[in-house]
Parts: C-alpha cells; sequence; structure tokens
C-alpha cells in the first residue's frame, strides 16, 4: 500500500538514488520557474513527456500519474481561470502537473530503503551541526513503518464505535484512536529500547 | 545503511542528546498519525463533509508533543512525502508538492506546530483551556496561513489579496480542527496523562 | 555455573502503587517461566531484568552487569520480545528489520548480511525476507520480533507474554521457537501455564511480591489452586 515504486530494470531504476534524485529536481525546478506562456507550457509538457519516454517508462505510466493528480489539475486551473487570463492559467496548471510526474519518477524507480540511504549519506554533512543522519533516517524509518499499522489501528478503533452504535466523533473516535497510537508509541519506544537504541 | 563505520565523536549540545528512544517513537507515530488522517475516507467529522484532517494532526503533534518534537513530528512526515509517499490528502507526495502552489503551507505545518507547542506548554506545566485555545488558533491556523499564503501567491503568480480569499474557504474546516484539538488535548491530559509529559517515566 | 540473574532485595514504584515489593531471587542459566495474575508485577520483573525499568530499591545484577548503571552492556547481553507484534517492527521490509538489531554492533555489511540470512532461516522466514514487514501475519511479525532479540546472540532470552496476541497454532510455534535448546536463558513471562510447565523453573508473583520459585508443576499447581478458592 505505502510505496509508489514500480519495479523494473531500465537504466532509471538501476542508476543511483542520489545523483537521481539530484538529477530530477534539476529538471523539476526548471520547469517550475518557466514563465507562465504557451511556449512554456509545451516546453513544459514536452520535457515531461520526454522524461518518460527516453528510460522507456513509457507513456501509459505518465497517463496513471496524471489522472492520480486528476482533482489537483482540476482546483489549480479552476481557480486560477477566475483571476488569470487563460494563457496563464494552462501554463500555471501544465507547469505545476508537469514538475508533479516528473518529480515522480524518483519514487516510481526507487526503493524507499535506497531513497533512505541516500537521505542519509546526503545529511553527512550536516553531521559538524549536531545532527546524527543514522538517527534520522531511523526515525523516517520508524515513521514510514508506523503509517499501515496507525491505518489499521483507526479502521479498528471505528469499527469497535460502530459496533457499539455510536457515531463517528471527538469522543469516540479521535480520542480513543489518539489514546492508541500513544499506547503504541511507548510500545515501539522500548522496543527500539530493547534492541539497543539509546 | 546501518552498518557504516563512524568515528566516535562527542554527543553534540544540540537537540540530538534529547531524542531518545521514546522521542524517536513519538516523533515518528505523530508523523505518522498526520499521514493517517489524510487518507481517503480517513475522518469525517461532521457527517460526509469530506474535510482533510491532516491540520489536526499538526495542532496535536504541537500540543502533545510540544514545541521542539512537535516540530520535528513534522519535518519527519514532510520528509516522508518528499521521499515520495504518497501521504498528503488525495494521496499526494513526493518532491513535486514543494513546489506547488501548497507547498507554504506544508511549511508552516513545521513552524505551526512548533508555535502551537511553545503556547501550549509555555512556562507551566499544567495545561489550561485558555492558553491550549491560543496555542492552537495562533500556531495551527494564524502561523500556517501567514507562511501558506505568500507562498501560494508565489507559486500561482496570483496577487496576495484573492489568494488570501481563496485560501478562506479552508478556515471554517481549521477553525473545527482547532475546536477538535483543544478539547481532545485537555481530554487527554485525563485519559493518558503519560502523554503530555516532557519525559515520561518508568512504565508498569 | 555461578548464579547469572540476581535480584536483591528490589522494589520498583510506579507512581502511588509498589509495582515490585522487595523481591530477592536468584536464578542460574535456565528457562525460568514467570507466571502470576494482571498487575502481580511479573511483567516489571521481567522490564527491570531487561533495563527498561530502573528499581526505586534494592540491587539487580544480570550476568555481573547492572541494567541501569551499565545500560549498555546490558543491551548486549539481553534480547526481548514484547507482546504485540506490530509495534516491535521497526524497518519496513523483513530482512531490514533483522539487521536492525545489528545496527549498534557496527559489523561490517557482509557479515551482517549473513547473520541475518542464518537467522530468517532458522525462523523459516528466508522466503519473506524482502517482504513488507506488516504483510506478514501476527504469527510470522513475532517469530520476526523473534529473529531480532536472538540475532545480537544475546546471553538472556526475556520474553512479555510473547504469544498472547496469537492464535493457539502460532503460540505453539512461537512457544516452541523460545523453548528450543540453546545455551542462552530464558525468562518467559506468561498467562499460559502449559508453557510454564514447560520450563525449568517458574516464578509466581502475587501483588508485587514474590511468592514462590521452584518446580514449574508445583508453582503451577499453587497458582491453580489459588485461583479456585
Amino acid at each position: 500500500m505505502l510505496t509508489l515504486y514500480r519495479p523494473g530494470t531500465g537504466w532509471l531504476h538501476r542508476a543511483p538514488a542520489g545523483p537521481k534524485a539530484l538529477a530530477l529536481l534539476v529538471i523539476v525546478l526548471a520547469v517550475s520557474l518557466m514563465p507562465s506562456t504557451w511556449l512554456a507550457a509545451a516546453v513544459g509538457a514536452g520535457v515531461a513527456v520526454a522524461c518518460y519516454l527516453v528510460p522507456r517508462i513509457g507513456l501509459a505510466e505518465l497517463g496513471r500519474q496524471i489522472v492520480a493528480v486528476r482533482w489537483i489539475i482540476v482546483v489549480t486551473f479552476g481557480f486560477q481561470v477566475i483571476f488569470l487570463p487563460l494563457e496563464s492559467a494552462t501554463a500555471n496548471t501544465v507547469r505545476v502537473v508537469a514538475a508533479i510526474v516528473i518529480a515522480a519518477l524518483l519514487v516510481l524507480t526507487t526503493r524507499v530503503g535506497d531513497l533512505l540511504d541516500a537521505f542519509e549519506l546526503g545529511l553527512g554533512g550536516f553531521r559538524r551541526f549536531g545532527l546524527d543522519p543514522a538517527r534520522v533516517a531511523l526515525v523516517l524509518a520508524v515513521a514510514i513503518t508506523t503509517v499501515p499499522v496507525l491505518a489499521r489501528i483507526a479502521v479498528g478503533v471505528r469499527e469497535s464505535q460502530r459496533a457499539r452504535g455510536a457515531r463517528a466523533g471527538i469522543r469516540s473516535f479521535v480520542i480513543p484512536f489518539l489514546v492508541v497510537s500513544l499506547k503504541h508509541a511507548d510500545d515501539l519506544g522500548d522496543a527500539l529500547t530493547a534492541r539497543g537504541v539509546a | 545503511m546501518t552498518d557504516q563505520v563512524t568515528t566516535p565523536r562527542p554527543a553534540p549540545a544540540g537537540i540530538r542528546s534529547r531524542i531518545d528512544a521514546t522521542d524517536i517513537a513519538r516523533i515518528a507515530v505523530f508523523a505518522a498519525l498526520t499521514a493517517v488522517l489524510g487518507l481517503p475516507g480517513g475522518f469525517a467529522v461532521f457527517g460526509s463533509v469530506p474535510i482533510t484532517a491532516q491540520t489536526l494532526g499538526v495542532m496535536l503533534a504541537g500540543a502533545v508533543l510540544g514545541a521542539w518534537r512537535g516540530a520535528l513530528a513534522m519535518l519527519v512526515f514532510l520528509a516522508l512525502v518528499a521521499l515520495g509517499l504518497p501521504l498528503l490528502a488525495g494521496g499526494h507526495g513526493g518532491l513535486a508538492v514543494f513546489v506547488g502552489p501548497t507547498a507554504g503551507y506544508l511549511l508552516g505545518w513545521v513552524v505551526g506546530a512548533f508555535v502551537v507547542g511553545a503556547i501550549v506548554h509555555a512556562g507551566g506545566r499544567r495545561l489550561t483551556w485558555l492558553r491550549t485555545s491560543v496555542g492552537v488558533l495562533v500556531g495551527g491556523i494564524l502561523i500556517v496561513y501567514a507562511v501558506g499564503v505568500p507562498v501560494s501567491a508565489l507559486v500561482l503568480r496570483l496577487p496576495l489579496g484573492p489568494t488570501a480569499l481563496g485560501s478562506a474557504v479552508f478556515l471554517p474546516g481549521d477553525l473545527i480542527k482547532a475546536a477538535i484539538t483543544v478539547v481532545v488535548t485537555m481530554t487527554l491530559v485525563r485519559a493518558y496523562p503519560r502523554a503530555l509529559r516532557a519525559r515520561p517515566s518508568v512504565r508498569a | 555455573m555461578t548464579a547469572s540473574l540476581v535480584f536483591d532485595d528490589v522494589s520498583v514504584r510506579l507512581g502511588d502503587r509498589l509495582a515490585l515489593d522487595s523481591v530477592s531471587l536468584v536464578l542460574d542459566r535456565q528457562r525460568t517461566a514467570v507466571i502470576g495474575a494482571n498487575g502481580s508485577g511479573k511483567s516489571t520483573f521481567a522490564r527491570v531484568l531487561g533495563g527498561l525499568v530502573a528499581p526505586s530499591g534494592g540491587s539487580v545484577s544480570v550476568f555481573g552487569v547492572d541494567p541501569v548503571r551499565q545500560a549498555s552492556a546490558v543491551r548486549r547481553l539481553v534480547g526481548f520480545v514484547f507482546s504485540n507484534p506490530d509495534a516491535q517492527i521497526i524497518m519496513p521490509t523483513v530482512a531490514e528489520d533483522a539487521a536492525f538489531s545489528l545496527r549498534s554492533e557496527r559489523l561490517p555489511r557482509a557479515e551482517s548480511a549473513e547473520r541475518v540470512r542464518l537467522a530468517l532461516a532458522e525462523f523459516g522466514l528466508t522466503e519473506l525476507a524482502d517482504r513488507a514487514a506488516h504483510d506478514l501475519s501476527g504469527g510470522q511479525k513475532q517469530l520476526l520480533a523473534l529473529v531480532g532479540a536472538v540475532i545480537r546472540r544475546p546471553q538472556l532470552l526475556i520474553a512479555d507474554e510473547p504469544t498472547a496476541f496469537l492464535d493457539a497454532r502460532n503460540s505453539r510455534l512461537i512457544a516452541d521457537h523460545l523453548l528450543a535448546p540453546t545455551d542462552r536463558s530464558l525468562v518467559l513471562v506468561t498467562h499460559d501455564l502449559d508453557l510454564a510447565q514447560r520450563c525449568d523453573v517458574a516464578v509466581l508473583f502475587e501483588d508485587g511480591r514474590m511468592i514462590g520459585h521452584g518446580d514449574p508443576a508445583d508453582i503451577v499447581a499453587r497458582y491453580e489452586s489459588s485461583l479456585s478458592c
């Protein structure tokens, strides 16, 4: 559930996570900084298509990504077209969508574990400021692991509240959910301590 | 990633030395909580009005964890989003959201959680309804909008006025979430007092 | 063999309650069952032993190490398995989670990977190595928790109601792994009296005090008779 990764063997999949992230970041930033004109919109869309075609990810995947952000498109364009000329509204929307789908390539082609490693490596420079990259990576990993657990806890709390005929509300849902989550945090803290985290 | 050999270093006097295993767990859990509040159908307060509950996570993180840990929980959440996990309401994620129109709000969440925590836990040990309410309103709404609206205007290349006006549609929902946060926090004082202690003591 | 675990007049105060009340006990290298009602202090006993709770009074020795003052030394000696399978998974995938326990040992990558491979094989998780840890069943998660504890090769394994969240079949699976003869000691906190009988020695707690220590059959019989009257 919790990963957007699509297994593959192309060169973008095999590229090291750190440089890949940097390269995509540069492209995304370049696209984001383009002016609000028809030409820029065409260039942005072209770059996005190229980013999916060149590493052979395919237009089908690009289509899936665009469908996934359809609401952003509707809201961004709908809101903009009220205040701005059609050209600016269209260009701004295309720019935002292009940036999103290009950035998505990183997670489509990189495992979360590899990204975490690259992230930890990238943080190495901050060590002199008292930041422990390993500890930061640990917090991130624990958080990633915890999301599906809390999602399951939320479903459980909602079911038990329904079983008792209560409606979704603060007292019947939010507070029990929070208490169970905090209890989970304390158990997790014990497990971390027991497994050697000081 | 974990077995690289690092040279021994003196424990810095910064944040690190104060973050222990329990803090790691709590920061991670509140980051995850904020993610879960954004899941589809995760939570609807009044009937079926689909308001994103993620800012509830922002306010709760500050109010329950305090300023530093609350802000760190939000940073962790945003780091997960940046890593590409589809955790923002609607299943969005990736670096792109940080160049999108809502980027400022995300940054505002970090500052906002900090301010909520700083005000709610200001000075005294006991939480009061007044201070909790003020903290949640100022940190959870005022600060978030103060950071979010200008960035949104910048990205969309719109003037500030219409952008602020557009953002105001979320205000009623945020006020509801602020009220929920205050009630939940004050109830938590009784339901799970250990939650609000700065340094959790030993457990049974 | 000298005594490995020593409790000398240990008390633990939690809030205004005495969770452990002057417990003195000597345990040898063996498999020890800890039984008693909820809130009797057996869990606190295990947590003190594992260095998760500091005693308010008295002294504790785990293979000659003080769990409070020599916390990192005791971490190397003791592995801990808790009841909730979900709250023990730290890393996203099975192999990564197993490897997590080794990070404080700073082993070379290859050696760490080899130890992970061996441990996963021992507990029948080899096929699942690259799976998301949270997609496992409850029993498999608890096996993974066990891997996370024993991969550090602890001299003492503490298990605090490790089968409480599991069905009968998985309970038996976990129990068989826990009780398999090894050269490490085991302290097993459990409500499962059949499980307790399979240990070498049993300890009975009531209201924070240790009220029995000896042959598992005798101790379990004593506990059962106290329940019936």
